[in-house]
Protein backbone atom coordinates (compact mmCIF):
# COMPACT_ATOMS: atom_id res chain seq x y z
CA UNK A 1 0.00 0.00 0.00
CA UNK A 2 0.62 3.45 -0.54
CA UNK A 3 0.10 6.15 1.12
CA UNK A 4 -0.04 9.79 -0.50
CA UNK A 5 -0.73 12.42 2.23
CA UNK A 6 0.16 16.18 3.01
CA UNK A 7 -0.56 15.25 6.63
CA UNK A 8 2.91 15.23 9.02
CA UNK A 9 1.06 13.10 11.53
CA UNK A 10 -0.02 10.24 8.64
CA UNK A 11 3.94 10.52 7.65
CA UNK A 12 5.35 9.98 11.00
CA UNK A 13 2.46 7.05 11.86
CA UNK A 14 3.36 4.94 9.01
CA UNK A 15 6.26 5.62 6.62
CA UNK A 16 8.44 3.14 8.73
CA UNK A 17 5.75 0.29 7.57
CA UNK A 18 4.46 1.40 4.30
CA UNK A 19 5.45 3.81 0.87
CA UNK A 20 4.55 7.39 1.59
CA UNK A 21 4.48 10.09 -0.54
CA UNK A 22 4.73 13.26 1.10
CA UNK A 23 2.94 16.39 -1.15
CA UNK A 24 4.47 19.68 0.31
CA UNK A 25 1.06 21.37 -0.44
CA UNK A 26 -2.76 21.67 0.10
CA UNK A 27 -5.54 19.10 -0.58
CA UNK A 28 -5.52 19.55 -4.03
CA UNK A 29 -1.97 19.12 -4.37
CA UNK A 30 -2.80 15.45 -3.15
CA UNK A 31 -5.43 15.12 -4.99
CA UNK A 32 -3.36 15.53 -8.67
CA UNK A 33 -0.55 13.57 -7.36
CA UNK A 34 -3.19 10.75 -6.59
CA UNK A 35 -4.11 11.35 -10.20
CA UNK A 36 -0.59 10.97 -11.62
CA UNK A 37 -0.13 7.92 -9.82
CA UNK A 38 -3.57 6.41 -11.22
CA UNK A 39 -2.63 7.39 -15.02
CA UNK A 40 0.64 5.55 -14.33
CA UNK A 41 -1.26 2.17 -13.29
CA UNK A 42 -1.87 2.54 -9.27
CA UNK A 43 -5.15 1.62 -8.17
CA UNK A 44 -7.35 3.52 -5.71
CA UNK A 45 -7.63 1.84 -2.74
CA UNK A 46 -9.55 4.34 -0.32
CA UNK A 47 -11.97 7.35 -1.01
CA UNK A 48 -10.23 10.26 -2.18
CA UNK A 49 -13.30 12.35 -0.79
CA UNK A 50 -12.86 10.28 3.02
CA UNK A 51 -15.13 12.42 5.85
CA UNK A 52 -17.44 13.96 5.93
CA UNK A 53 -15.40 17.66 6.28
CA UNK A 54 -15.79 19.01 3.13
CA UNK A 55 -12.66 20.07 0.67
CA UNK A 56 -12.89 23.95 1.65
CA UNK A 57 -12.65 22.97 5.03
CA UNK A 58 -9.99 20.69 6.07
CA UNK A 59 -6.02 21.56 4.85
CA UNK A 60 -5.27 18.21 5.15
CA UNK A 61 -5.88 14.73 2.54
CA UNK A 62 -4.64 11.30 3.02
CA UNK A 63 -5.05 8.59 -0.05
CA UNK A 64 -3.95 4.87 -0.21
CA UNK A 65 -3.50 3.61 -3.41
CA UNK A 66 -2.17 0.32 -4.19
CA UNK A 67 1.96 -0.27 -4.15
CA UNK A 68 1.73 -1.84 -7.47
CA UNK A 69 1.44 -0.77 -11.23
CA UNK A 70 -0.77 -2.68 -13.32
CA UNK A 71 -2.87 -1.44 -16.08
CA UNK A 72 -4.40 1.64 -15.81
CA UNK A 73 -7.87 0.98 -13.41
CA UNK A 74 -10.52 2.86 -15.02
CA UNK A 75 -12.67 3.14 -11.96
CA UNK A 76 -9.63 4.77 -10.30
CA UNK A 77 -9.39 7.36 -13.11
CA UNK A 78 -13.14 8.23 -12.91
CA UNK A 79 -13.30 8.18 -9.23
CA UNK A 80 -9.94 10.55 -8.75
CA UNK A 81 -11.42 12.90 -11.73
CA UNK A 82 -14.75 13.21 -9.86
CA UNK A 83 -13.31 13.94 -6.73
CA UNK A 84 -11.13 16.86 -8.56
CA UNK A 85 -14.24 18.02 -9.86
CA UNK A 86 -15.71 18.01 -6.55
CA UNK A 87 -13.10 19.95 -5.02
CA UNK A 88 -13.18 22.80 -7.73
CA UNK A 89 -17.00 22.77 -6.95
CA UNK A 90 -16.39 23.61 -3.36
CA UNK A 91 -13.06 25.78 -3.92
CA UNK A 92 -15.66 28.06 -5.32
CA UNK A 93 -16.87 28.74 -1.86
CA UNK A 94 -13.65 30.72 -0.36
CA UNK A 95 -13.39 30.39 3.52
CA UNK A 96 -11.16 33.03 5.00
CA UNK A 97 -10.44 30.46 7.76
CA UNK A 98 -10.70 27.58 6.30
CA UNK A 99 -8.83 25.12 4.02
CA UNK A 100 -4.98 26.78 3.51
CA UNK A 101 -5.65 29.37 5.58
CA UNK A 102 -6.78 27.39 8.53
CA UNK A 103 -5.26 29.06 11.40
CA UNK A 104 -3.04 27.21 14.10
CA UNK A 105 -5.18 26.48 16.64
CA UNK A 106 -7.97 24.14 14.52
CA UNK A 107 -4.75 22.58 12.64
CA UNK A 108 -4.03 19.65 15.04
CA UNK A 109 -7.72 18.95 15.43
CA UNK A 110 -8.17 18.38 11.15
CA UNK A 111 -4.94 16.74 11.26
CA UNK A 112 -6.47 14.22 13.66
CA UNK A 113 -9.17 13.70 12.37
CA UNK A 114 -7.68 12.47 8.74
CA UNK A 115 -4.89 10.42 10.25
CA UNK A 116 -8.17 8.40 12.39
CA UNK A 117 -10.23 8.46 8.97
CA UNK A 118 -6.94 6.93 6.72
CA UNK A 119 -6.34 4.40 9.39
CA UNK A 120 -10.15 3.10 9.66
CA UNK A 121 -8.80 1.90 6.32
CA UNK A 122 -5.00 0.91 6.92
CA UNK A 123 -5.36 -0.78 9.96
CA UNK A 124 -7.79 -3.29 9.03
CA UNK A 125 -6.37 -4.41 5.57
CA UNK B 1 -42.85 -9.29 15.07
CA UNK B 2 -44.85 -7.02 17.00
CA UNK B 3 -43.87 -3.88 19.22
CA UNK B 4 -46.50 -1.26 20.67
CA UNK B 5 -45.13 2.43 21.01
CA UNK B 6 -46.81 3.87 24.50
CA UNK B 7 -45.83 7.59 23.69
CA UNK B 8 -46.53 10.07 26.60
CA UNK B 9 -46.70 13.50 25.77
CA UNK B 10 -44.33 15.92 27.03
CA UNK B 11 -45.03 19.53 27.37
CA UNK B 12 -42.38 20.87 29.95
CA UNK B 13 -39.10 19.77 31.42
CA UNK B 14 -38.49 20.97 34.98
CA UNK B 15 -35.75 21.21 37.49
CA UNK B 16 -37.27 20.27 40.86
CA UNK B 17 -36.33 18.07 44.18
CA UNK B 18 -37.63 14.60 42.97
CA UNK B 19 -37.19 12.80 38.96
CA UNK B 20 -41.15 11.97 37.92
CA UNK B 21 -43.26 12.63 35.70
CA UNK B 22 -46.57 13.97 36.80
CA UNK B 23 -48.96 14.80 33.94
CA UNK B 24 -47.21 16.02 30.68
CA UNK B 25 -44.32 17.38 33.25
CA UNK B 26 -41.34 15.42 33.31
CA UNK B 27 -39.26 16.72 36.59
CA UNK B 28 -35.40 15.89 36.93
CA UNK B 29 -33.46 16.65 40.33
CA UNK B 30 -30.10 18.20 38.86
CA UNK B 31 -27.99 16.25 41.07
CA UNK B 32 -29.16 13.16 39.99
CA UNK B 33 -28.66 13.58 36.90
CA UNK B 34 -24.95 14.99 37.28
CA UNK B 35 -24.29 11.98 39.15
CA UNK B 36 -24.88 9.26 36.42
CA UNK B 37 -23.34 11.73 34.22
CA UNK B 38 -20.11 11.99 36.63
CA UNK B 39 -19.92 8.37 37.00
CA UNK B 40 -17.21 8.46 34.34
CA UNK B 41 -14.03 9.08 35.36
CA UNK B 42 -13.22 10.92 32.22
CA UNK B 43 -15.55 13.74 32.47
CA UNK B 44 -14.84 16.75 34.75
CA UNK B 45 -18.11 18.75 35.19
CA UNK B 46 -21.27 18.83 33.32
CA UNK B 47 -23.61 21.74 33.09
CA UNK B 48 -27.64 21.28 32.49
CA UNK B 49 -29.76 23.56 31.31
CA UNK B 50 -33.42 23.06 29.78
CA UNK B 51 -34.26 25.03 26.12
CA UNK B 52 -37.75 25.33 25.50
CA UNK B 53 -40.03 25.36 21.51
CA UNK B 54 -40.26 29.56 21.42
CA UNK B 55 -37.33 30.59 24.14
CA UNK B 56 -34.73 33.00 23.04
CA UNK B 57 -32.20 30.27 23.28
CA UNK B 58 -29.32 28.47 20.92
CA UNK B 59 -27.44 25.35 21.71
CA UNK B 60 -24.14 24.92 19.92
CA UNK B 61 -22.21 22.84 19.19
CA UNK B 62 -24.47 19.73 19.21
CA UNK B 63 -23.27 16.34 19.42
CA UNK B 64 -26.21 14.25 19.89
CA UNK B 65 -30.15 14.15 20.57
CA UNK B 66 -31.49 11.18 22.16
CA UNK B 67 -35.35 10.70 22.84
CA UNK B 68 -35.74 8.97 26.33
CA UNK B 69 -37.20 5.47 25.67
CA UNK B 70 -38.00 2.72 28.42
CA UNK B 71 -38.87 -0.96 27.56
CA UNK B 72 -41.74 -1.92 29.74
CA UNK B 73 -42.52 -5.29 28.37
CA UNK B 74 -40.50 -7.68 25.92
CA UNK B 75 -36.97 -8.95 25.83
CA UNK B 76 -33.89 -6.39 26.44
CA UNK B 77 -33.63 -2.95 27.46
CA UNK B 78 -33.12 0.18 24.99
CA UNK B 79 -29.72 0.84 23.63
CA UNK B 80 -28.96 -2.39 23.82
CA UNK B 81 -24.80 -3.20 24.12
CA UNK B 82 -24.62 0.52 25.38
CA UNK B 83 -26.93 0.78 28.70
CA UNK B 84 -28.36 -3.15 28.68
CA UNK B 85 -27.09 -6.39 27.54
CA UNK B 86 -27.10 -7.15 23.96
CA UNK B 87 -30.46 -8.73 24.19
CA UNK B 88 -32.51 -8.75 20.68
CA UNK B 89 -35.25 -5.73 21.41
CA UNK B 90 -37.86 -4.92 18.87
CA UNK B 91 -40.83 -6.82 20.42
CA UNK B 92 -43.39 -5.98 23.39
CA UNK B 93 -43.90 -2.49 24.68
CA UNK B 94 -41.45 0.60 25.11
CA UNK B 95 -42.91 3.98 26.52
CA UNK B 96 -41.68 6.70 24.97
CA UNK B 97 -41.24 10.59 26.28
CA UNK B 98 -42.59 12.28 23.18
CA UNK B 99 -41.91 16.30 22.73
CA UNK B 100 -38.25 15.98 24.81
CA UNK B 101 -34.91 15.13 24.14
CA UNK B 102 -31.57 14.84 25.61
CA UNK B 103 -29.11 17.25 23.63
CA UNK B 104 -25.25 16.76 24.24
CA UNK B 105 -22.65 19.63 23.75
CA UNK B 106 -19.07 19.97 24.33
CA UNK B 107 -15.85 20.97 22.24
CA UNK B 108 -14.38 17.69 21.52
CA UNK B 109 -12.52 19.34 18.23
CA UNK B 110 -12.07 22.93 17.31
CA UNK B 111 -13.67 23.36 14.38
CA UNK B 112 -16.94 21.36 15.79
CA UNK B 113 -20.97 21.86 14.73
CA UNK B 114 -24.36 21.69 15.11
CA UNK B 115 -26.87 24.26 15.55
CA UNK B 116 -29.98 24.04 17.43
CA UNK B 117 -32.21 27.46 17.53
CA UNK B 118 -35.46 27.86 19.70
CA UNK B 119 -36.79 30.89 17.58
CA UNK B 120 -36.32 32.67 14.82
CA UNK B 121 -35.33 31.96 11.69
CA UNK B 122 -32.95 28.75 12.49
CA UNK B 123 -35.63 27.00 14.34
CA UNK B 124 -37.64 26.51 11.23
CA UNK B 125 -34.60 24.38 10.04
CA UNK B 126 -34.51 22.26 12.55
CA UNK B 127 -36.75 19.41 14.26
CA UNK B 128 -35.30 19.82 17.77
CA UNK B 129 -36.67 23.45 17.91
CA UNK B 130 -40.04 21.55 18.16
CA UNK B 131 -38.93 19.46 21.44
CA UNK B 132 -38.53 20.31 25.30
CA UNK B 133 -34.33 19.69 25.20
CA UNK B 134 -32.38 19.07 28.45
CA UNK B 135 -28.94 19.66 27.37
CA UNK B 136 -25.86 18.55 28.98
CA UNK B 137 -22.59 20.65 28.44
CA UNK B 138 -19.63 18.17 29.15
CA UNK B 139 -16.40 19.29 29.87
CA UNK B 140 -13.27 16.82 29.96
CA UNK B 141 -10.39 15.90 32.99
CA UNK B 142 -7.77 17.85 31.21
CA UNK B 143 -5.57 15.91 28.44
CA UNK B 144 -8.34 13.40 27.84
CA UNK B 145 -7.70 12.23 24.09
CA UNK B 146 -10.36 13.60 21.29
CA UNK B 147 -11.93 9.59 20.63
CA UNK B 148 -12.46 9.09 24.30
CA UNK B 149 -13.81 12.67 24.80
CA UNK B 150 -16.36 11.84 22.37
CA UNK B 151 -17.25 8.49 23.52
CA UNK B 152 -17.88 9.75 27.00
CA UNK B 153 -20.38 12.31 25.77
CA UNK B 154 -22.06 9.64 23.80
CA UNK B 155 -22.39 7.29 26.86
CA UNK B 156 -23.67 10.07 29.08
CA UNK B 157 -26.29 11.15 26.67
CA UNK B 158 -27.29 7.52 26.22
CA UNK B 159 -27.39 6.91 30.33
CA UNK B 160 -29.21 10.39 30.96
CA UNK B 161 -32.03 9.32 28.25
CA UNK B 162 -31.85 5.36 29.81
CA UNK B 163 -32.47 6.68 33.22
CA UNK B 164 -34.88 9.71 32.50
CA UNK B 165 -36.90 7.00 30.03
CA UNK B 166 -37.23 4.81 33.49
CA UNK B 167 -39.57 7.08 35.10
CA UNK B 168 -42.25 6.61 32.13
CA UNK B 169 -42.15 2.40 33.31
CA UNK B 170 -45.40 3.18 34.81
CA UNK B 171 -47.06 5.17 33.27
CA UNK B 172 -50.09 5.23 31.15
CA UNK B 173 -49.26 6.28 27.42
CA UNK B 174 -51.49 8.99 26.05
CA UNK B 175 -51.72 7.19 22.70
CA UNK B 176 -50.05 3.86 21.38
CA UNK B 177 -49.08 3.14 18.29
CA UNK B 178 -49.02 -0.73 16.92
CA UNK B 179 -46.15 -1.87 14.66
CA UNK B 180 -46.55 -5.45 13.28
CA UNK B 181 -43.93 -6.47 11.21
CA UNK B 182 -44.73 -10.20 9.30
CA UNK B 183 -42.42 -12.57 8.56
CA UNK B 184 -41.19 -13.54 4.49
CA UNK B 185 -44.02 -16.14 5.02
CA UNK B 186 -46.30 -14.10 6.41
CA UNK B 187 -46.11 -10.96 4.27
CA UNK B 188 -46.30 -13.38 0.56
CA UNK B 189 -49.52 -14.85 2.07
CA UNK B 190 -51.22 -11.87 3.36
CA UNK B 191 -50.45 -9.59 0.35
CA UNK B 192 -49.18 -11.64 -2.96
CA UNK B 193 -50.07 -8.56 -5.03
CA UNK B 194 -48.67 -6.09 -3.35
CA UNK B 195 -45.38 -4.76 -4.32
CA UNK B 196 -42.78 -6.54 -2.06
CA UNK B 197 -40.27 -3.42 -0.71
CA UNK B 198 -37.76 -3.16 1.61
CA UNK B 199 -35.80 -0.33 2.86
CA UNK B 200 -31.62 -0.06 2.72
CA UNK B 201 -30.60 1.76 5.47
CA UNK B 202 -26.63 3.68 4.98
CA UNK B 203 -24.94 3.95 8.18
CA UNK B 204 -21.73 6.27 8.21
CA UNK B 205 -18.78 4.47 9.42
CA UNK B 206 -15.46 6.01 8.29
CA UNK B 207 -13.41 6.43 11.97
CA UNK B 208 -13.45 9.31 14.44
CA UNK B 209 -16.81 11.27 14.77
CA UNK B 210 -17.60 9.91 11.66
CA UNK B 211 -19.24 6.62 13.49
CA UNK B 212 -22.77 4.26 13.66
CA UNK B 213 -22.90 1.62 16.38
CA UNK B 214 -25.86 -1.22 15.75
CA UNK B 215 -26.14 -3.65 19.22
CA UNK B 216 -22.96 -1.72 20.42
CA UNK B 217 -20.64 -3.12 17.59
CA UNK B 218 -18.79 -0.40 15.73
CA UNK B 219 -20.78 -0.52 11.93
CA UNK B 220 -17.45 -0.32 10.10
CA UNK B 221 -16.34 -3.61 11.07
CA UNK B 222 -19.74 -5.31 10.29
CA UNK B 223 -21.12 -6.79 6.42
CA UNK B 224 -24.15 -5.88 5.27
CA UNK B 225 -26.88 -7.50 7.65
CA UNK B 226 -31.09 -7.68 8.11
CA UNK B 227 -32.58 -5.82 11.18
CA UNK B 228 -35.69 -5.61 12.62
CA UNK B 229 -37.39 -2.24 11.80
CA UNK B 230 -39.04 -2.56 15.10
CA UNK B 231 -35.23 -3.47 16.63
CA UNK B 232 -34.51 0.47 15.18
CA UNK B 233 -37.05 1.67 17.14
CA UNK B 234 -35.54 0.71 20.59
CA UNK B 235 -32.44 2.05 20.10
CA UNK B 236 -30.51 -0.54 18.55
CA UNK B 237 -28.87 2.13 16.50
CA UNK B 238 -26.69 4.67 18.15
CA UNK B 239 -24.92 7.27 16.27
CA UNK B 240 -21.23 8.34 16.99
CA UNK B 241 -21.43 10.45 14.19
CA UNK B 242 -20.73 14.32 15.21
CA UNK B 243 -19.57 15.70 11.27
CA UNK B 244 -21.79 17.58 9.33
CA UNK B 245 -24.91 18.63 11.59
CA UNK B 246 -27.04 18.62 8.50
CA UNK B 247 -27.23 15.44 7.36
CA UNK B 248 -25.93 13.19 10.30
CA UNK B 249 -28.45 10.97 11.84
CA UNK B 250 -28.87 11.76 15.42
CA UNK B 251 -29.65 8.64 17.48
CA UNK B 252 -33.12 10.36 18.10
CA UNK B 253 -33.44 10.39 14.47
CA UNK B 254 -32.66 6.64 13.67
CA UNK B 255 -34.97 5.91 16.94
CA UNK B 256 -37.58 7.92 14.65
CA UNK B 257 -36.77 6.51 11.65
CA UNK B 258 -39.02 8.54 9.40
CA UNK B 259 -38.78 5.69 6.22
CA UNK B 260 -39.41 2.82 8.09
CA UNK B 261 -42.36 4.46 10.02
CA UNK B 262 -44.08 5.57 6.51
CA UNK B 263 -42.78 1.66 5.19
CA UNK B 264 -45.03 0.37 8.27
CA UNK B 265 -48.13 3.14 7.29
CA UNK B 266 -48.22 2.01 3.97
CA UNK B 267 -48.01 -1.59 4.68
CA UNK B 268 -50.95 -3.75 3.37
CA UNK B 269 -52.41 -0.79 1.83
CA UNK B 270 -49.74 -0.22 -1.18
CA UNK B 271 -46.88 -2.26 -0.76
CA UNK B 272 -45.84 -5.43 1.93
CA UNK B 273 -42.86 -4.04 3.42
CA UNK B 274 -40.69 -6.93 3.60
CA UNK B 275 -37.67 -5.78 5.56
CA UNK B 276 -34.53 -3.37 6.50
CA UNK B 277 -31.04 -4.17 4.96
CA UNK B 278 -28.43 -2.16 7.21
CA UNK B 279 -25.00 -1.28 5.49
CA UNK B 280 -22.01 0.63 6.40
CA UNK B 281 -20.12 3.75 4.83
CA UNK B 282 -16.19 2.82 4.68
CA UNK B 283 -13.40 4.71 3.78
CA UNK B 284 -11.23 1.52 1.68
CA UNK B 285 -12.85 0.98 -1.81
CA UNK B 286 -13.16 -2.86 -1.68
CA UNK B 287 -15.09 -2.33 1.77
CA UNK B 288 -17.96 -0.53 -0.55
CA UNK B 289 -17.88 -2.85 -3.41
CA UNK B 290 -18.21 -5.48 -0.60
CA UNK B 291 -21.01 -3.84 1.06
CA UNK B 292 -22.94 -2.43 -1.57
CA UNK B 293 -22.55 -6.24 -3.75
CA UNK B 294 -23.93 -7.86 -0.24
CA UNK B 295 -27.08 -5.09 -0.29
CA UNK B 296 -27.32 -6.54 -3.88
CA UNK B 297 -27.72 -9.64 -3.21
CA UNK B 298 -29.97 -9.31 0.08
CA UNK B 299 -32.63 -7.57 -2.11
CA UNK B 300 -32.58 -10.26 -4.77
CA UNK B 301 -33.20 -13.11 -2.35
CA UNK B 302 -35.81 -11.21 -0.52
CA UNK B 303 -37.34 -10.99 -3.87
CA UNK B 304 -37.81 -7.22 -3.82
CA UNK B 305 -39.88 -4.89 -6.52
CA UNK B 306 -38.62 -2.20 -4.46
CA UNK B 307 -35.95 -0.19 -2.27
CA UNK B 308 -35.95 2.86 -0.57
CA UNK B 309 -31.88 3.92 0.09
CA UNK B 310 -30.72 6.65 2.30
CA UNK B 311 -27.49 7.53 2.95
CA UNK B 312 -25.67 9.69 5.43
CA UNK B 313 -23.17 12.17 4.66
CA UNK B 314 -21.46 13.99 1.90
CA UNK B 315 -19.05 12.95 -0.64
CA UNK B 316 -17.86 9.43 0.35
CA UNK B 317 -21.02 8.36 0.89
CA UNK B 318 -22.17 9.60 -2.28
CA UNK B 319 -19.88 6.30 -4.06
CA UNK B 320 -22.13 4.23 -1.28
CA UNK B 321 -25.18 5.60 -2.19
CA UNK B 322 -24.83 5.32 -6.32
CA UNK B 323 -22.88 1.88 -5.69
CA UNK B 324 -25.93 0.53 -3.92
CA UNK B 325 -28.48 2.26 -6.77
CA UNK B 326 -26.52 0.68 -9.47
CA UNK B 327 -25.69 -3.06 -8.07
CA UNK B 328 -29.09 -3.32 -6.78
CA UNK B 329 -31.47 -2.15 -10.15
CA UNK B 330 -29.07 -4.50 -11.76
CA UNK B 331 -30.79 -7.20 -9.88
CA UNK B 332 -33.72 -6.10 -11.55
CA UNK B 333 -34.95 -4.17 -8.23
CA UNK B 334 -36.40 -0.70 -8.44
CA UNK B 335 -34.88 2.35 -6.05
CA UNK B 336 -35.22 5.32 -4.74
CA UNK B 337 -32.64 7.05 -2.86
CA UNK B 338 -32.91 10.14 -0.62
CA UNK B 339 -29.80 11.91 -0.12
CA UNK B 340 -29.23 16.02 0.61
CA UNK B 341 -27.49 18.24 -1.90
CA UNK B 342 -24.12 20.79 -1.82
CA UNK B 343 -25.40 22.17 -5.38
CA UNK B 344 -23.13 25.47 -4.32
CA UNK B 345 -24.75 28.59 -2.94
CA UNK B 346 -27.18 29.59 -5.79
CA UNK B 347 -27.87 25.90 -6.21
CA UNK B 348 -26.69 26.01 -9.64
CA UNK B 349 -23.67 23.26 -9.01
CA UNK B 350 -23.65 19.17 -9.48
CA UNK B 351 -25.24 18.13 -6.45
CA UNK B 352 -23.65 14.83 -5.75
CA UNK B 353 -20.09 13.64 -5.43
CA UNK B 354 -20.95 10.38 -7.95
CA UNK B 355 -23.85 9.53 -10.36
CA UNK B 356 -25.24 6.82 -12.32
CA UNK B 357 -28.05 6.69 -14.71
CA UNK B 358 -29.69 4.29 -13.06
CA UNK B 359 -30.15 6.90 -10.51
CA UNK B 360 -33.15 8.19 -11.68
CA UNK B 361 -35.80 8.43 -8.82
CA UNK B 362 -34.20 10.32 -6.27
CA UNK B 363 -35.63 12.40 -3.12
CA UNK B 364 -33.59 15.40 -1.76
CA UNK B 365 -33.87 17.04 1.93
CA UNK B 366 -32.61 20.21 1.11
CA UNK B 367 -29.52 22.43 -0.63
CA UNK B 368 -26.84 22.39 2.26
CA UNK B 369 -24.98 25.19 1.00
CA UNK B 370 -28.13 27.77 1.02
CA UNK B 371 -26.96 30.65 2.92
CA UNK B 372 -28.67 31.24 6.12
CA UNK B 373 -28.96 34.86 8.23
CA UNK B 374 -29.93 33.81 12.09
CA UNK B 375 -30.44 36.52 14.56
CA UNK B 376 -28.92 36.86 17.61
CA UNK B 377 -30.66 35.24 20.78
CA UNK B 378 -30.82 36.03 23.98
CA UNK B 379 -28.91 32.88 25.59
CA UNK B 380 -26.43 30.53 24.26
CA UNK B 381 -25.85 27.00 25.97
CA UNK B 382 -22.65 25.49 24.86
CA UNK B 383 -20.07 27.62 23.20
CA UNK B 384 -20.78 30.24 20.75
CA UNK B 385 -17.04 30.88 19.80
CA UNK B 386 -17.34 28.02 17.90
CA UNK B 387 -19.56 29.11 15.30
CA UNK B 388 -16.58 30.72 13.43
CA UNK B 389 -15.14 27.63 12.96
CA UNK B 390 -18.58 25.58 12.59
CA UNK B 391 -19.03 23.18 9.68
CA UNK B 392 -20.37 25.88 6.81
CA UNK B 393 -19.50 28.75 8.86
CA UNK B 394 -16.52 30.98 8.17
CA UNK B 395 -14.35 33.62 9.99
CA UNK B 396 -16.93 36.22 10.15
CA UNK B 397 -20.02 33.55 10.41
CA UNK B 398 -20.73 35.46 14.13
CA UNK B 399 -21.67 39.09 13.64
CA UNK B 400 -20.75 41.80 15.56
CA UNK B 401 -24.46 41.94 16.86
CA UNK B 402 -24.29 38.18 17.65
CA UNK B 403 -26.36 36.85 14.97
CA UNK B 404 -24.82 34.71 12.60
CA UNK B 405 -24.23 34.39 8.95
CA UNK B 406 -23.67 30.65 7.18
CA UNK B 407 -24.62 27.42 4.79
CA UNK B 408 -27.44 25.55 6.09
CA UNK B 409 -25.09 22.79 6.75
CA UNK B 410 -24.68 24.77 10.17
CA UNK B 411 -28.24 23.44 12.19
CA UNK B 412 -28.71 20.64 13.48
CA UNK B 413 -30.64 17.77 10.68
CA UNK B 414 -31.47 20.65 8.69
CA UNK B 415 -31.08 18.89 5.34
CA UNK B 416 -31.54 15.10 7.30
CA UNK B 417 -31.25 12.30 4.22
CA UNK B 418 -33.89 10.01 6.36
CA UNK B 419 -36.37 12.66 5.24
CA UNK B 420 -36.86 13.94 8.93
CA UNK B 421 -36.09 17.37 7.79
CA UNK B 422 -38.80 19.66 6.30
CA UNK B 423 -36.84 20.91 3.31
CA UNK B 424 -37.40 19.25 -0.33
CA UNK B 425 -37.54 20.12 -3.88
CA UNK B 426 -40.08 20.49 -6.39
Amino acid sequence: MTIVTNNPDVKSKYEDDHTVVFVEGGYKDVLVKVRDLVHEGHQLLTHPLMGSLKPNETPYRSIAVSAQKGPVDTDSVILISESIETFDKFAKIVRPDRGTNTPERLLADFRLIDLTLISSAVDFH
Amino acid sequence: MKLELGLIHVTDVQFGPESKIEGSVVYLNEEEIKKIVLEDETIKSVKLDIARPGESVRITPVKDVVEPRVKVEGRGGVFPGWTHKVDTVGEGKTNVLKGMAVVTTGKIVGFQEGVIDMVGEGAKYTPFSKTVNLVLDIEPVEGLKQHEYEKAVRLANLKVSTAIGELARNITPDEVKVYEHDTIMEGIKKYPDLPRVGYVLMLQSQGLLHDTYVYGVDAKQTLTTMIMPTEIFDGAIVSGNCVSACDKNPTYIHENNPVVEELFAQHGKTLNFVGVIITNENVYLADKMRSSDWSAKLCKYLGLDGVIISQEGFGNPDTDLIMNCKKIEAEGVKTVLITDEYAGQDGASQSLADADVAADAVVTGGNANVVVHLPKLDKVIGHIEYVDTIAGGWSGSLQPDGSIIAELQVITSSTNEQGFGKLSAR
